[in-house]
């Protein structure tokens, strides 16, 4: 059963204001009788509660700034929540930004391995899937080159023949991507809806309305770090209207 | 921190283990790749500026230039690895952002990785110093069966300071560059260079105090004299290593949650 409860998750901010602040800024702010704050906070994400189960393909939508990318990165714990508790059972993998951990010295292949590590693959699981993600991202020649010599449309294929060969249990996407030339893009249509099709839950966030309608039965609108809405596709109009 | 809770974080990290090793080749691989003689620039390098280090301390101290080399090979060994792994875990978490930023990855897994390469680099820079040192005439005894013991005993304790450094780097980023000049004057407050009892006088409680000191006894013992260190010492570095470890994981649970923003 794959599930994601977040249960009363508030998520403080802390802005500084400065570039870096640097030890020497520290010691001497600890000495001023007068505290000069380098920073504010702010609350990204208020007491926000809610389950997704098993199947359920939820869209989250909101204003900019209105905490759906924080949200996000909290699900997939790269941010603690300040407070509250978030469980997620079943593998989550946010579908890198194009080559996020990508290494430019290493080949193709060695980048396979680097970040399919990192998404909980073992090394014999990715030995049964290297050779599908080669193939479709047309790299056979090129795949022992080191990254930095690929064109950006070899380095976008790459990334994302690897992003939508695995396949976690827990789907997350924050606005869908496009790239490489037009039969390329088509190809990779197919193969984010098929990856989107054997997904348990997936969770997305985008402005594109007709991709939202297309891919979610629930949304979730978000304001200011707060839900103000949560159910079917009428959330989604109520949105627009507003 | 419970118990429970430490087994499942190193639990955890047992279960990223494939992760680790990958960092570790990147480590390994890149600095080297495409320069003609590859890895062995890794044992070349030390050895070099040891044997540089060798001939002008030799002639300031007036000792025998092989005496004196191996006897600061011993002592060189534990304390590169000490200032390699404190300094370079140090940019790690920083230099691993983007990635930091887009994925969960335990984050002790970062500074982990430094650690366990720059090991491998310098058992690999050891063994290439020892044979030079069965050359010019150094001791080949049971002792030296002590020294892995040694380099456990010496990982725990960089692993350690490396852990709060790693945080401290995020939180500061002058420290990077502070740490260099630290790691320099650490170099001469420590008995690397020098026999302990050399430094006398006014500063003779720096190197009483200094937790290097042990470490550097646990190879020095055995490579420069042919003898097991003795147990008090043994058992002082074994000490100082674990609070180190301790105090260090603590530190690195303490604050790892926030490194996320502060990236």
């Amino acid at each position: 059963m794959k599930k994601i409860t977040v249960d009363d998750v508030s998520l403080r901010f802390r802005m500084y204001h400065e570039v870096a602040t640097s030890a020497k800024e520290y010691f001497t702010n600890l000495f001023r009788t007068t505290k000069r704050t380098t920073y504010s906070d702010f609350l990204a994400l208020q007491n926000l509660s809610f389950s997704i189960s098993d199947g359920e393909r939820v869209g989250i939508v909101g204003r900019n700034g209105a905490g759906k990318s924080t949200l996000l990165k909290t699900i997939c714990r790269i941010y603690e929540p300040s407070s509250g508790k978030v469980s997620v059972h079943g593998r989550i993998a946010p579908l890198l930004e194009m080559g996020a951990g990508f290494h430019p010295e290493f080949t193709g292949r060695e980048n396979i391995y680097f970040n399919g590590a990192i998404l909980g693959y073992s090394k014999k699981q990715l030995r049964a899937i290297e050779q599908e993600i080669v193939e479709f991202a047309e790299l056979e020649e090129f795949i022992d080159t080191p990254i930095k010599y690929y064109s950006t449309g070899m380095y976008m294929r790459l990334a994302f023949s690897l992003a939508t060969t695995v396949h976690p249990d827990i789907l997350v996407l924050d606005e869908l991507f496009a790239g490489g030339d037009a039969t390329f893009v088509r190809r990779g249509r197919e193969r984010m809806y098929n990856m989107i099709d054997r997904a348990s839950v997936m969770i997305l966030v985008s402005h594109d309305q007709s991709l939202l309608r297309s891919l979610c039965e629930r949304f979730i609108w978000l304001d200011r770090g707060k839900i103000v809405a949560d159910g079917d596709v009428s959330v989604l109009d109520q949105y627009n209207a507003s | 921190m419970s118990d429970k809770k430490i087994f499942q974080y190193l639990f955890e990290l047992y279960e990223f283990r494939f992760v680790l090793q990958q960092l570790v080749r990147q480590q390994l691989i890149l600095r080297y790749r495409r320069t003609v003689f590859g890895y062995f620039w890794t044992l070349f390098n030390p050895l070099l500026m040891m044997s540089v280090t060798a001939i002008v301390f030799s002639t300031i101290f007036k000792m025998d230039l092989k005496t004196y080399a191996v006897f600061l090979f011993a002592g060189m060994i534990p304390f590169s690895f000490f200032s390699a792994s404190v300094v370079q875990s140090g940019q790690s978490l920083i230099s691993n952002e983007g990635l930091i930023k887009k994925i969960y990855v335990p984050k002790l897994i970062f500074p982990l990785g430094v650690s366990v390469a720059l090991l491998i680099d310098s058992v690999l820079a050891a063994a290439a110093l020892f044979v030079i040192i069965l050359v010019i005439g150094g001791n080949l005894s049971a002792a030296l069966f002590f020294i892995p013991v040694g380099y456990f005993l010496l990982f725990m304790f960089s692993f350690g300071i490396a852990m709060m450094m790693t945080i401290g780097t995020v939180y500061f980023r002058d420290l990077q560059h502070v740490v260099g000049i630290l790691m320099q004057a650490l170099l001469f407050l420590t008995p690397v260079l020098y026999k302990p009892e050399a430094l006398q006088g006014k500063v003779a409680w720096i190197i009483a105090l200094n937790p290097l000191t042990p470490f550097i006894e646990l190879f020095r013992a055995p490579i420069y004299l042919g003898v097991f260190p003795e147990a008090q010492i043994v058992l002082k570095a074994a000490l100082l290593s674990i609070i180190s470890l301790a105090v260090g994981l603590w530190f690195f649970r303490k604050y790892e949650h926030r490194v996320a923003f502060r990236l």
